[in-house]
């Protein structure tokens, strides 16, 4: 399958059950996939890897919480696209990346593939 | 002279009476003043009353012997004082005045009186006036009485009405205080208007901004001035307010809903402004905390729902068939629900270890044969790792009785968990089958292994590992303890 993107994507998510389902559910779409429990872990594959799109959720244990990641993704890598993903209510906006989707746990994949679609990256 | 008067009972009375025998003597020695009095008094619809003479012979009309009630016949031509006996010693003093030339005016003197065939409450005003000889002396008394009860009554049913009025503000939710004139000065607060600025603080009589002088540099003079002067109401919500209200009159933060409204006289000024004010500080905070808890179940319904789609997803991503699908899927479902009550029925939103494995057990062993031994403390688990652990026990559990130990006659599980680690902060549990068939690693991972190694929720170290041991498969977990038993 072709992909436009420039990397594969990277998810983010502390409960190993959604984590494992998102994961399988993307590749079976045909994206390459990266996992991370939560954002210490995911900022170290960022380092390495250059990732298309960042698919985080917000409440995770560790240094920082989905939110904060995002912010610094987008700081450094501007080009990386930005899906955050949480059961809590919509974030206040001021607290997203401008261009980053926020998208309500849980997810249909519809939704999902829909978004990924509007960032530019269409399985 | 013979005087004709209406036929009443004191006329009669008056004509018939022994004068003879009295100290004001014959009506003929009689003094023009007494002459002419009895005549106007005896004429009257008026209650009236003469007392004459050192003896003070009392007189009187129709009008007034109803007052006298029973006394009446007996008192008329008597003396004053045995005619009053009974309340002589507040009648005496007036009388006496009135003798030494001064008179007297009552506004309200009360009698039952019978008049109408029945108790009646009654109320007069009186004017004793002395009567003078033309040279100055006192000669006796003379009294006309007005009937006053219908104004009294008028004005009771007006005190009445001001008093339940009264009542109402006292029972009143809101606090109520009423000021007065440009000054704002306090003339009335209820006591929920006490409770709510401070009991035991004395404002009535005084203005506000000495009475409760905190209010004022926080605005709350000037919004008086701005009500009183353009007489347009002030009504605010959920407003902020410092008040010196605590045990030490220590300042406390309130929230207040606030009325100001002006009061008018008859011709329409402003006099005042009525206050009414609702402490809603607890209301406030009531629903914020019913609103948080709304938001959290919310969230954590979410959570669950996604969990149930990431299962519902793997089992059919890897089933073998639709029947198996169903079947498992449904099995799944019902430990999620199992281990939710472990949950509730915790109580503080935490549930425990042994109660989820007895979970298990229930349903995948028999009580009177038991294959899976276990063993460990009833240490307590958040809510987001029981739900994985209950199902990571079920997928052992199925695994075991489909291919394991458990689906030999003689093979046995041993399921044992503690508190280990050198920092004693990790929770280690292990499954350990026996006495089964021959094991091998499975060419291709179903669903319940991928379940089992999504590991447990919540925790932010778990480390898993599988091992196909010649004599049966090994489990373990080794999750890190404060993520484990974190209420999240």
């Amino acid at each position: 399958m072709a992909l436009s993107t420039k990397g594969p994507l990277l998810i983010v998510e502390d409960d190993g059950l959604i984590r494992m389902d998102l994961a399988d559910t993307l590749q079976d779409a045909g994206y390459p996939v990266l996992e991370a429990a939560n954002a210490d872990e995911a900022w170290g594959i960022l380092l390495e890897t250059d990732v298309a799109a960042l698919i985080t959720d917000i409440d995770m244990p560790g240094s920082m919480d989905g939110l904060e990641l995002a912010r610094r993704v987008s700081d450094r890598w501007p080009d990386c696209r930005i899906i955050v993903i949480s059961g809590r209510y919509n974030p206040d906006p001021a607290k997203l990346p401008a261009d980053a989707t926020f998208l309500t746990k849980p997810v249909g994949e519809t939704e999902l593939f829909k978004a990924l679609e509007a960032h530019g990256l269409a399985a | 002279m013979n005087i004709q008067f209406p036929p009443s009972g004191c006329a009669t009375i008056f004509e018939g009476f022994d004068w003879a025998t009295s100290p004001l003597g014959l009506q003929s020695s009689w003094p023009p003043e007494l002459k002419t009095l009895t005549s106007v008094m005896l004429g009257s619809l008026q209650p009236m009353l003469i007392v004459w003479g050192p003896e003070q012979t009392t007189l009187y009309n129709d009008g007034y012997a109803a007052m006298c009630g029973n006394r009446h016949p007996a008192a008329f031509g008597g003396s004053f004082q045995s005619l009053w006996h009974d309340i002589w010693d507040q009648v005496e003093p007036i009388i006496s005045a009135a003798y030494s030339g001064q008179g007297t005016s009552m506004d309200d003197i009360e009698f039952t009186m019978h008049r109408n065939g029945y108790p009646e409450e009654t109320h007069f005003a009186f004017s004793y006036t002395p009567v003078r000889d033309p040279w100055g002396s006192v000669l006796g008394m003379f009294c006309a009485c007005t009937e006053t009860t219908s104004e009294v009554r008028a004005r009771r049913v007006q005190d009445d009405l001001k008093e339940r009025f009264m009542q109402v503000f006292e029972l009143s939710q809101g606090g109520i205080a009423m000021l007065a004139g440009k000054d704002h000065v306090f003339e009335y607060a209820n006591e929920e208007y006490y409770a709510m600025i401070g009991v035991g603080r004395e404002i009535i009589g005084k203005t506000v901004a000495d009475a409760v002088p905190e209010v004022i540099r926080q605005g709350f003079i000037g919004i008086l001035d701005g009500v009183f002067a353009t007489g347009d109401p002030f009504v605010a919500k959920n407003l902020p307010v410092k008040l010196n209200r605590g045990p030490e009159g220590e300042e406390q933060n309130r929230l207040i809903d606030l009325v100001y409204q002006p009061t008018r006289s008859a011709e329409g000024c402003i006099t005042g402004i009525l206050v009414q004010a609702r402490d809603v500080t607890a209301l406030r905070a009531e629903e914020k905390h019913r609103e948080l808890l709304a938001y959290e179940l919310g969230h954590r319904l979410k959570n669950q729902l996604a969990m149930v789609q990431a299962i519902a997803s793997q089992t059919l991503r890897y089933a073998p068939d639709m029947q198996t699908a169903r079947k498992n899927l449904s099995d799944r479902v019902a430990v999620l629900s199992r281990s939710h009550d472990a949950i509730i029925e915790g109580g503080t939103g935490h549930s425990r270890v042994g109660d989820l494995v007895a979970q298990m057990t229930a349903i995948h062993d028999s009580p009177d044969h038991p294959r899976i031994l276990v063993a460990g403390p009833n240490m307590t688990i958040g809510s987001r790792p029981a739900l994985s652990l209950s199902l990571i026990l079920h997928e052992l559990a199925t695994n075991a009785v489909k291919y394991g130990a458990l689906s030999a006659p003689d093979g046995r599980v041993m399921l044992t968990w503690r508190v280990g680690g050198p920092y004693r902060d990790r929770f280690k549990l292990e499954w350990k089958e026996t006495g089964g068939p021959p094991v091998a690693k499975p060419e291709k991972e179903g669903t319940g292994s991928r379940l089992i190694r999504a590991g447990l929720n919540g925790t932010a170290d778990c480390q898993l590992s599988i091992d196909y041991e010649a004599d049966g498969m090994r489990f373990s977990i080794s999750a890190d303890l404060a993520g484990f038993q974190k209420e999240h």
